[in-house]
């Protein structure tokens, strides 16, 4: 007996390492937050019926093993180790990576696993001991998000000199600081600003993905230069207060918010919370700009107490338009862009105010309107090696984007070609990511002759959405097997739309 | 002699500095020290194997920061203690090839730092450095010294035309003789731009008439060991329609000035070529030459202008001398340490006057 317990326990240690790894890796990919591992632990064991069957077996092997029965222990730390199918270790497109705060998160983790285990064997003796370990490697994603919780609080401190000297470089450098927000937006209205405003004056946008405490303190520290005269920082938000934190150390003058959709529903439940939420954005700020063909922000705009830029992809009222291509300030023509259909108007608005506001003259923003370029990935058409036109929106993950690119399709169809749409659906929506993704692929079927849906996240959802509707459907794994296909299928005359790419931490 | 190259710099030219700065690294033998100055003003003890693509992100990974500590003996690049046991240890450097092009680098901000910390250099002292990078001082030295050169003026937003009519080059008083540089057909064109160029934001703004019938000549001076001139090169423009010679001509070649276009020896005239000699050697009088320059001309017909000077140029102008990058650099680190580029002077302070005061306390009644 006591040799079949400590091949359990070594078995269950095993398991509950590489179940840790998993976790890790998908805590990484969702910033940190505690719950996010047993979230998505949800998505994958239920997700399809191979893993419901694998955790089934899983959870009665541990039962067996309680009740004196190591062999299914063993078998149960088996089906662990391997599942659940589709979730890989090491991750293609969002690789682990060992950084510091990993390490200890990990080390937390073992500690959390291995203490309760230690101390069953010292009392109870090894089959407790052995036993505890496979309760350890299956309740693996509730022991990540234990650790997170443990570790944030510490993780905060450890983060402080880093805000302390950015706090101090910001003083010494003494730039005009607009900060931008919103649900979606955010990162191309930042380059509209940063193109529009670099011809006159000397600016610094924080890189991408650096919009948080501790990525914006790193752009402060390792990018704002001396004698930059604007700093524009995004700023990205998981939950009320995060903004108002930030503000209370980069200071904005100009606050924007680009747009406020149903993006981190899950975690944000309702968008007049989230709206709640960028609205800290504007506490301090002198001047607020924003897209007030959002409701959410044309409300927010009469109540902010702030002198408000009103900014809209619409003529009539606002102050500043972006429409057909013409750019207005007020009721003067500012300027004219070089290439209207891949500019978002409202961002642009956006941008121009914020330029204008900054002390940049009209002439020099119409000068620089021609030049304004597409960021990568956020809907650029260009052409596949078998002819086939590819528009990549693969950065989309909202559903007025999805509504956008779907135009987009249209628009670069020819006749008698196939028009595909290639999508793993939409994520983040909360409660309601399957009514949304649904109305999506009805919209999709309608405007496509096929609709290629990939994983499993939001299958179900984009099947019944399109099932009404005329283009075929098809459904691959990944998203590799999606572009084989489209290798396969498609040439000369046919167009395909990637809409939207999920990690592969996502089922 | 161990020596050690220092490159980068909080300036426009910071990328092209780190282009010269490694390719002096690899031409000095031996283990030489590079220290690199990222954009933030930190200096790093970088590897001198190090590719231009690893300082992409600043200094590349594996780099030790460095401080640099002022006080005369005892000063000089230090590598802050590691841990709480470490100690500060000095760089053992004899002297550096200056290699920072354009701004604090250039201007006699740098040279400063190094005087006061007792560290020997190549290149311009405080005062060379800061009369090279001020295109409206040097050439106002140099039309008191008797040379041909083209009428500069201030340009401001209140003020009126200058005494010479457009179209004219306008470019910044300070900075690189390549960045910021526009033609404009009248005066108020010109202020207008002051407006809404982003080079005109601080130091001041200078124009010049604009000869489009000109062209360009530059000569390499070295002062050590005696004056010496290179032969004379005329810089191609390569785009055709280009109005001026830019900085995308100069440096986006490959590999910095090297490969940018142009014809060596310049095909003018034997009078005009003594003209350039002449006028260079009173140049490297007035300016107080030292290490490797790049005195820039325009010719227009039968006229030669001094325009401008650089006094770290790109890529050390190693293009114009007929002698191998290495002798050039050996020649330039042998003058940092035998010619001093600081000399404090004392004498006369006695104390004679300490002596002779009473209290401090009556000279405040």
């Amino acid at each position: 007996m006591t040799v079949a317990y400590a091949v359990l326990l070594a078995a269950a240690t095993g398991a509950a390492a590489l179940c840790g790894l998993r976790w890790l890796r998908v805590a990484q990919r969702e910033h940190y937050l505690a719950g996010s591992a047993t979230r998505f632990a949800r998505r994958w064991w239920l997700g399809t019926g191979p893993n419901r069957l694998m955790w089934l077996a899983a959870a009665l092997g541990f039962l067996l093993s309680v009740v004196g029965l190591p062999e299914a222990g063993v078998v149960a730390a088996a089906a662990l180790a391997v599942g659940p199918f589709g979730l890989g270790l090491r991750g293609r497109t969002s690789k682990l990576d060992w950084t510091k705060r990993l390490r200890r998160l990990a080390i937390t983790a073992g500690a959390v696993s291995l203490i309760p285990t230690a101390v069953a064997w010292a009392v109870g003796g090894l089959g407790w001991g052995a036993t505890l370990m496979v309760a350890a490697a299956l309740l693996s994603p509730l022991v990540v998000d234990a650790s997170l919780a443990l570790t944030t609080p510490v993780e905060r401190r450890l983060g402080q000199p880093f805000v302390v000297a950015a706090d101090a470089r910001l003083r010494a450098v003494h730039p005009d600081v607009v900060a931008v927000t919103g649900s979606y937006g955010k990162t191309t209205t930042k380059g509209y600003i940063a193109h529009l405003v670099g011809g006159t004056k000397t600016v610094v946008p924080s890189p991408a993905s650096f919009n948080n405490r501790a990525g914006l303190a790193r752009a402060v520290n390792e990018h704002l230069v001396p004698g930059t005269e604007v700093f524009v920082a995004e700023m990205g938000t998981y939950g009320p207060g995060e903004i108002a934190d930030l503000c209370a150390w980069i200071r904005p003058r100009i606050g924007v918010i680009t747009a406020i959709g149903p993006v981190h529903l899950e975690r944000m439940r309702t968008e007049e919370r989230i709206t709640a939420a960028k609205a800290e954005i504007l506490e301090g700020v002198e001047v607020a700009v924003l897209n007030v063909d959002d409701p959410h922000l044309a409300a927010l705009a009469d109540k902010s107490g702030k002198r408000v830029v009103r900014c809209s992809g619409r003529v009539g009222g606002a102050d500043v338009c972006v429409q057909d291509g013409v750019v207005w300030s007020g009721s003067e023509r500012l300027g004219l862009l070089a290439d209207s259909e891949s500019v978002a108007p409202t961002n642009l608005a956006c941008a121009v105010a914020v330029a204008l506001e900054v002390g940049v003259p009209a002439e020099a923003i119409a000068a620089r309107l021609p030049t304004l370029s597409v960021p990568r990935h956020r809907l650029s058409v260009g052409t596949g090696s078998t002819g086939v036109t590819i528009i990549d929106d693969t950065y989309n993950a909202n559903p007025a984007g999805g509504t956008a690119a779907l135009s987009a399709l249209r628009a670069h169809a020819q006749d008698g070609g196939r028009r595909v749409v290639v999508t793993p659906g939409m994520v983040e929506l909360g409660p309601r990511q399957q009514e949304l993704n649904r109305e999506f692929a009805a919209a999709a079927a309608l405007a496509a002759t096929d609709l290629v849906i990939v994983g499993n996240t939001n299958r179900a959802a984009l099947f019944e959405g399109a099932a009404g509707g005329p283009a075929a459907l098809v459904t691959v794994e990944t998203r590799d097997e999606a572009v084989s296909w489209v290798r396969d299928q498609l040439g000369t005359g046919d167009v395909v739309l990637y809409e939207n790419d999920l990690p592969d931490h996502y089922p | 002699m161990s020596a050690g190259v220092i490159f980068g710099g909080p300036s426009p030219e910071h990328d092209v500095s780190i282009l010269t700065g490694l390719q002096a690294g690899r031409a000095l033998s031996g283990d030489a020290t590079a220290v690199y100055w990222d954009k933030l003003g930190s200096f790093w003890e970088v590897d001198t194997a190090s590719e231009a693509a690893d300082f992409l992100d600043g200094a590349p990974k594996g780099s030790r920061p460095l401080r640099l500590v002022a006080g005369g003996a005892g000063g000089g690049f230090v590598t802050a203690k590691a841990g709480v046991l470490g100690k500060d240890k000095p760089l053992s450097v004899d002297a550096f090839v200056n290699c920072c092009h354009g701004g604090p680098g250039e201007d006699g901000t740098l040279q400063g730092s190094l005087d006061l910390a007792a560290v020997a250099y190549t290149g311009p002292t405080v005062a060379g450095a800061a009369l090279g990078m001020d295109k409206l001082a040097f050439g106002a030295a140099v039309v008191a010294a008797g040379l041909p050169s083209l009428p500069r003026a201030l340009l401001s937003a209140e003020g009126g035309p200058p005494l010479f009519d457009g179209p004219y080059i306008v470019k910044p008083r300070f900075g690189g003789s390549s960045i910021g540089i526009e033609v404009a057909g009248d005066w108020s064109t010109a202020q207008a731009l002051l407006r809404t160029s982003v080079h005109y934001r601080s130091g001041g703004v200078v124009v010049e008439p604009y000869r489009p019938s000109s062209f360009d000549l530059e000569v390499g001076l070295r002062t050590y060991p005696s004056l010496q001139t290179s032969a004379i090169a005329r810089p191609l423009r390569s785009s055709g329609s280009a109005e001026i010679l830019g900085y995308r001509d100069k440096y986006l070649g490959g590999d910095g000035m090297v490969s940018a276009p142009r014809q060596l020896p310049a095909q003018i005239s034997p009078a005009m070529e003594k003209a350039v000699f002449e006028a260079s050697r009173v140049v490297a009088a007035l300016a107080g030459l030292r290490g490797v320059a790049r005195l820039d001309f325009l010719v227009d017909g039968d006229d030669l202008y001094v325009n401008e000077i650089n006094t770290i140029p790109g890529s050390l102008a190693k293009y114009l001398w007929d002698m191998p990058f290495a002798t050039l650099l050996a020649d330039m680190l042998a003058e940092a340490t035998a010619v001093p580029a600081f000399h404090y002077d004392s004498t006369g302070a006695d104390g004679l006057a300490l002596r002779s005061a009473a209290d401090i306390a009556s000279k405040l009644g």
